[in-house]
């Protein structure tokens, strides 16, 4: 028996994550994204789905398509899958996932439509004949997809509704993680799983070098920032994506207003952020261990400071904090903003995350130098704080998180290619575990777990009741690797149980395997010896 | 009584007769007699049925002793185990029954056995050990866990092992372990690693450092555990470390591998060979513990890092860079544990505040929780500053605390006095500019901040205060310490009352060595190393002492209570006024004893509304003083009344035996009040107050109660152990009451067959009433409980056969977070549901606690709607009455501490 594991998307490569596993004849698709850096190229920009089946007849194919969480590089491709290449079999994802994703499908399909005059290849009504083939899920329920196939989702951190899940089939068991955290941020909790025997686990590896400081550092420099710009009467701009970063650096700043009684406004600029806190609120269940623990007393996302932000407010004077989107600064309402506040230098751009393209925030974390800026004609002279958040797991937390689960095998996706090879390497050296990092499109295969069932016999069955350890002496290895203290001579005091160790395995031609005690197969094989 | 009626197996004794037979055995007035009879008939026939019932016998009757069940030796290990679970007391197990229960089939009897083994029952630790040791492999986790937990529980009981071997063993076992598959084993191992790991560590003291470290890194690998537990008793473990690397400990704060202990040779080639294998599951430990999700586990590590830093100045160093970042912590508990591990470096030097640390240390003097304030002050009280900078921004930024937060004038005042107390060369460097300022706002020419300048006054004074030598203070400085007196005294209360300071204050002031011209400073004398500055410099208080008459009352500590210091002239008065009240009944004692009851009985009655008076017209300085005093007067009043009724001409007339019955319960009831409700008492006060109880169960004694004798006594001679120890402690002298008790109840055995009534009667005749005398540490302990939008009107929504969650807004007064609070939630048919309430799991101070509680509320019956009666009680000392509580519910009697709040339920329908 063997897993067989193909890489269509986030291969060796960061974009359109999917991932599909044939583990004991029952086939999973995890994931289903598009690529977002190739909006002009269909073809670059969905996954290559027919390599899971040539004939395009997917619903014999795949057993089911699971979804870890709504980021569209994970689950952009859904509704083209579905819909246009005709899926009709069971989608699984978590509650959470399924309430943001038709708002996340719909916004990329107008982006496509809309932006780039793209030919429609789906309607909006088509997204919601795809939402209705969605099964949503629980955390650390036990889905019995059918008679072979079992599910679990575990709490991944990341973004709100993100989970890693478990397939078992027969005695394979494996774990997809999708993208996790394992540090919890403001509003999110860590990655959380149980140990586990597992064949395989296919981990992603964003940071697969990288070791990020502690949270509290990152935190502290971002407070001290914006503190040091709203008490000498700056205003502060937080250009964010909606969902998630916005809610945590919120909470943030909620906390700290608190505790120091500051009565400076902040601001959320649009609808859709506003829409987005709605979402936090209902989502409780799905967030960190202290924004659930004060539930009772108080919804964290109900923050108190914040206040709906108009358009007539950018000229008014006074200090505030004012969260807006795009987090580019590309276009819409940050850069509008934007254009008014860089002119000061007593105002601030805090920039979550990192940038690629010609945007405003690009140009604003590459070169800090060129403060007037050509095209857009803005002088520049306001301060730039640039925040190192990310809701991606660290190369220590990967490693931690391999080594707690200590599977057979481990497979890396989503991360960039020279960066996974040492990741590779470091897992087979260190932890000892056979590690692939195959590049898109690529199939990987490794043998699986298979048990035989067997019989027992009484005797054997009461044995094992009753316990049965004896005490040895013997060297053990990692003391004879010490130079310094010189134990290997001396024996080492060990604790044995020899209950199961007492079985005998016999295979008798044409029946059943079957378990003995060893005093049973003795008396057999003396019965045999007479019969003979 | 279920479990007997689906049975239908042929025995000889029948299901009828064991129902009997069962019943006479839970009935509380069942004689000893016929229990004794019983149950020797139940062990003649070991079946199911009858050791169920044994065991039942001995749970419900702990008098019946351990060794009326006798174990059969061929019954269930399983049941067995039941019946020894509930008998145990001080039961002697040989050690062959011991291992067979161990190695019989029944896994849950292993486990009780394992978990059990050498605290309930003695067991030779050879034996103990080695099946320890063995289960450590058995096949099922609970056992696994359970064989772990016996070995830690081995070492917190101060076991010990000689043979090295077999520690090393049981380490290395536990090691393995902690990567078991499931959690509870995993949290045991932890345990085990380190307790026995320490225990491995000190076999041997040239391996000690090798070892400990290796525990170390052990306990370091489990803070990314996946189970907060376990986690938490990782860290919980890396309190207990005596000695670990320097490299070790940097190491766990950062979570890349660095190269440090190839370089330091100077540790020795042993060291650094080891760090090199461990470093990895070192790495970045506390750096991740301190950023974990839950709070406990932060507030764990937090804890920990007390003691880590002492193993080194380094470690501390870079330690206290992660502990400030905590500083922005959302949790409180955890903020104020940072700042409480910050207090212990300062007290062992261990803390150097450097520039980099201020915006977040200072930030916590803005924090608008009381306790962080407070914590981030007593640092400042002690910790030294390394230079002129640090002191002047302490300075700016204790005034700028004073000024958002004028009700910390009293502490921020102290911390003042200490400040100044050990930074005095720095004192002396700043104090042109600080006289300059006094010396205007106090000539009238600048509008002055009254605050500001007593706080410029107290720093500038505290120092010479101490010293025969005023340095370079200017002498009218301590005439305008004195224009403020009122007001700065209590920043010296830890050294001097107001009496002596003004005494003090008044003879530095006629110094006229030093005038206000004689201040030369030397400017640019930026960088003062701190070397001769004296820390918190007690010895000198001597001086101050000698020349100081005996008028020092309270002890070189801190006054714990700064809100009652602020009100103190108001509290003094409350404490006047009790004092006044409390001597009242000890004089009326004697009228009361040659029978003028009635009129004493108006005088306390006039006592009493006297007192309301007084509670009501106070603000909350002292309303635990009159708390306790009505409650007091209460309690004589009551006495009075039964006392009346005891004396011998008026024995048999006037009050039905009904009613002395039902005085003599309130009477007890207001006694036990008296005991439970109040903390903080002196142990002559204690014994006051238990010296009431057993007067009123002596009481009861007299009034001839039959039915509930055996009990009274039990619990006269429970209380008077009690009496007794604390007279042991206290060496007071027992009054002829109590003598006279101790007496009589040596003579009585407990099943009351000798007992003479006559002779209760006659210790009666020793009692006095003693006087109380309030000094202001009694507190009361309180609760209020509220239940918001909840009325006939409004009534909370439940489905029937669904749990419904009540929302208790808590508030709890003078709590120690040792009690065992209870949520009593009744239904009108007697049915009572008890409900634990975890304190660890709220946050607030001992004083005052504030949070909501959701309590669930599980039979919500088939019915239209519902009252339910909660009220909240603590578990006090008496000993629970009835059996029915033994389920899940509080073991002792509770003492409520609110009123009953009724709370109305509704049905709605499921769709």
């Amino acid at each position: 028996m063997a897993i067989e594991t193909l890489v269509l998307g986030a291969g060796q490569d960061i974009g359109k994550s999917c991932v599909v596993v044939t583990i004991n004849g029952k086939r999973i698709m995890f994931d289903c994204g598009i690529d977002t850096r190739f909006f002009d190229s269909p073809t670059h920009r969905y996954p290559d789905f027919t390599l899971i089946s040539p004939n395009r007849d997917f619903n014999s194919a795949l057993s089911c398509i699971i979804i870890t969480h709504f980021h569209l590089d994970h689950i952009g491709a859904l509704a083209y899958f579905t819909e246009v290449c005709g899926y009709n079999g069971p989608i699984y994802m978590t509650y959470p996932t399924k309430a943001l994703a038709p708002m996340m499908l719909e916004d990329n399909r107008k982006v496509m439509v809309d932006r780039l005059g793209e030919e429609e290849l789906f309607s909006a009504d088509q997204i919601a004949e795809c939402m209705k083939k969605v099964i949503a899920v629980n955390l650390r329920q036990t889905i019995q997809v059918d008679e072979d196939l079992q599910i679990r989702a575990y709490y991944a951190g990341h973004v709100i509704g993100a989970a890693m899940f478990y397939a078992k089939v027969g005695d394979a068991e494996m774990v997809y993680t999708g993208d996790y955290n394992m540090t919890p941020d403001r509003h999110l909790g860590a990655a959380q799983i149980d140990r586990l025997r597992l064949d395989l686990l296919i981990t992603e590896s964003t940071y697969a070098t990288t070791i990020r400081d502690s949270r509290y550092a990152r935190e502290r420099e971002f407070l001290k920032a914006v503190h040091k710009c709203v008490s000498s009467g700056g205003k502060v701009l937080i250009p964010t994506y909606a969902l998630g970063r916005a809610q945590e650096l919120c909470i943030l700043l909620e906390d700290y207003w608190e505790r120091m009684k500051l009565k400076v406004p902040i601001y959320f600029s649009a609808g859709l952020t506003i829409q987005a806190n709605v979402y936090h609120k209902m989502l409780i269940s799905w967030t960190s261990q202290k924004i659930k623990d004060r539930f009772s007393k108080h919804n964290a996302f109900d923050f108190k400071n914040v206040k709906k932000f108009e358009r007539s407010m950018i000229d008014a004077p006074g200090p505030c904090v004012l969260f807006a989107t795009p987090e580019k600064i590309s276009s819409g309402f940050s850069l509008e903003v934007f254009k008014h506040w860089a002119v000061s230098e007593n105002n601030l751009v805090s920039l979550p995350g990192y940038f690629v393209g010609e945007t405003m925030g690009h140009k604003l974390t590459s070169n800090k130098q060129a403060k007037d800026d050509a095209d857009t004609k803005i002088d520049i002279r306001c301060q730039v704080h640039q925040l190192a958040f990310s809701p991606h797991t660290d190369s220590k937390g990967i490693m931690d998180l391999v080594n707690f689960l200590s599977p057979k095998h481990v497979i890396l996706v989503h991360g960039e290619k020279h960066k996974m090879a040492t990741l590779k390497d470091k897992i087979h050296s260190e932890l000892g575990i056979q590690c692939y990092d195959p590049a898109n499109n690529e199939t990987i295969y490794i043998p699986s777990t298979h048990y035989v069932n067997a019989e027992t016999s009484d005797t054997f069955v009461r044995s094992c009741l009753k316990p049965n350890f004896t005490f040895q002496k013997c060297s053990s290895v990692d003391i004879c690797n010490s130079t310094t203290i010189d134990k290997s001579l001396m024996p080492e005091l060990q604790v044995e149980d020899e209950r199961v160790a007492e079985g005998v395995l016999v295979v008798d031609k044409g029946k059943k395997a079957k378990v003995l005690h060893q005093d049973e197969l003795l008396l057999m094989l003396g019965e045999t010896k007479q019969d003979s | 009584m279920a479990e007997q009626q689906d049975d239908t197996s042929e025995q000889p004794l029948s299901l009828r007769t064991l129902c009997t037979m069962r019943s006479f055995l839970l009935h509380p007035s069942t004689s000893k007699r016929t229990v004794s009879s019983i149950v020797e008939t139940l062990t003649r026939t070991p079946t199911h049925h009858t050791l169920k019932l044994l065991s039942d016998a001995a749970a419900h009757r702990p008098d019946l002793g351990p060794s009326a069940v006798v174990l059969p030796a061929d019954s269930s290990p399983h049941l067995t185990v039941e019946v020894l679970a509930s008998s145990l007391t001080d039961l002697h197990l040989d050690d062959a029954r011991f291992a067979s229960l161990c190695f019989g089939d029944s896994v849950a009897a292993r486990v009780w056995m394992l978990r059990n083994a050498g605290s309930k029952f003695e067991v030779r630790p050879g034996l103990l050990l080695a099946v320890l040791l063995g289960f450590t492999k058995d096949p099922y986790p609970y056992v696994r866990a359970a064989a772990l937990e016996g070995l830690a529980g081995f070492c917190e009981r101060g076991g010990e092992s000689k043979d090295v071997e077999l520690v090393e063993a049981c380490y290395r076992r536990a090691v393995q372990l902690l990567r078991d598959m499931d959690p509870c084993a995993r949290l045991s191992a932890v345990r085990v690693v380190a307790s026995w790991g320490l225990m491995l560590a000190s076999s041997n003291s040239d391996m000690k450092t090798y070892w400990s470290n290796d525990v170390f890194a052990k306990l370091c690998s489990m803070a990314r555990d996946m189970n907060m537990k376990v986690r938490v008793e990782a860290f919980d473990g890396l309190k207990k470390l005596e000695i670990v690397s320097e490299d070790l400990l940097l190491q766990s704060l950062s979570k890349r591998v660095s190269g440090h202990g190839k370089q330091k040779q100077a540790l020795g080639q042993s060291t650094s060979e080891q760090f090199v294998i461990l470093a990895t599951s070192v790495a970045g430990a506390i750096v991740h513990g301190l950023e974990d999700e839950f709070f406990e586990v932060r507030k764990s590590v937090c804890k920990s890092l007390r003691t880590l830093t002492r193993l080194s100045a380094e470690f501390a160093r870079e330690a206290l860079d992660s502990l400030m970042d905590v500083l922005n912590d959302g949790s409180t508990v955890v903020r104020l544990q940072a700042l409480e591990t910050m207090h212990h470096m300062a007290i062992s030097g261990r803390l150097k505040l450097h520039e980099k640390n201020l915006h977040m240390f200072f930030g916590a003097l803005v924090d608008d929780n009381w306790d962080i304030r407070h914590t981030d002050r007593k640092i400042l009280k002690v910790v030294k500053l390394n230079n002129l900078a640090l002191f002047k921004s302490s300075i700016d930024r204790l005034l700028g605390n004073l000024d958002s937060y004028p009700q910390d004038e009293a502490d921020v005042f102290c911390t003042f006095s200490h400040l100044g107390r050990n930074h005095k060369k720095f004192v002396s460097l700043i104090i042109k500019d600080t006289f300059e300022e006094i010396e205007a706002a106090l000539e009238g020419n600048v509008e002055f901040n009254s605050a500001r300048i007593a706080a410029l006054l107290i720093l500038s004074i505290s120092a010479p205060l101490l010293n025969a030598d005023v340095g370079r203070i200017p002498a009218v400085m301590f005439s305008y310490a004195v224009t403020f007196l009122g007001r700065i005294y209590n920043a010296f209360s830890d050294i001097m009352d107001r009496d002596s300071l003004l005494a003090c204050l008044c003879e530095k002031s006629r110094s006229t060595e030093y005038s206000a011209t004689n201040i030369d400073l030397v400017e640019g004398e930026q960088q003062f190393p701190l070397l001769e500055c004296d820390a918190p410099n007690f010895a000198s208080n001597e001086v101050i002492n000698s020349k100081i008459d005996s008028h020092i009352t309270r002890e070189p500590k801190e006054v714990a209570n700064y809100q009652i210091e602020q009100q103190r002239s108001e509290y003094d008065e409350v404490i006047k006024f009790t004092n006044y009240i409390l001597a009242k009944p000890h004089d009326m004692w004697q009228r009361i004893q040659s029978g003028h009851a009635n009129e004493v009985l108006r005088s306390l009655r006039c006592l009493k509304e006297l007192t309301t008076m007084k509670f009501d017209s106070l603000g909350s300085g002292g309303a635990d003083a009159l708390a306790f005093t009505l409650l007091y007067l209460r309690v004589i009043e009551l006495l009075s009344e039964v006392w009346e009724h005891l004396l011998p001409a008026k024995r048999l007339c006037t009050l039905g035996i009904g009613k002395l019955e039902f005085k003599l319960g309130k009477l007890e009831r207001r006694v036990k009040e008296l005991i439970s409700r109040f903390t903080g008492f002196s142990a002559q006060d204690e014994l006051n107050v238990l010296e009431l109880m057993l007067l009123t169960y002596a009481l009861r004694m007299c009034k001839d109660e039959i039915i509930g004798m055996n009990h009274t006594i039990k619990r006269l001679s429970t209380l008077y152990l009690r009496v007794e120890s604390i007279l042991k402690e206290s060496s007071a002298l027992p009054s002829n009451f109590i003598v006279e008790l101790g007496k009589v109840l040596s003579g009585t055995s407990i099943n009351g067959a000798s007992c003479n009534l006559l002779q209760f009667d006659a210790s009666l005749e020793f009692f006095s009433l003693k006087q109380f005398l309030f000094h202001g540490q009694i507190k009361h302990v309180k609760a209020e409980l509220n239940i918001s939008n909840n009325d006939l009107e409004h009534p909370l929504p439940f489905v029937s056969g669904l749990p419904v969650g009540v929302p208790c807004e808590i508030i709890l007064h003078n709590i120690s977070s040792e009690s065992r609070l209870w949520l009593r939630m009744a239904l009108d048919d007697g049915f009572i549901h008890h409900l634990f309430l975890d304190l660890d799991r709220f946050e607030g101070s001992e004083e005052v606690t504030k949070f909501t509680f959701v309590a669930p509320f599980y039979r919500t019956a088939e019915a239209i709607c519902l009252t339910l009666k909660i009220c909240i009680g603590l578990e006090c000392l008496f000993e629970n009455v009835s059996p029915v509580q033994r389920f899940g519910g509080p073991k002792r009697e509770l003492a409520l501490l609110c009123k009953e709040k009724q709370v109305f339920l509704y049905k709605v329908n499921k769709d």
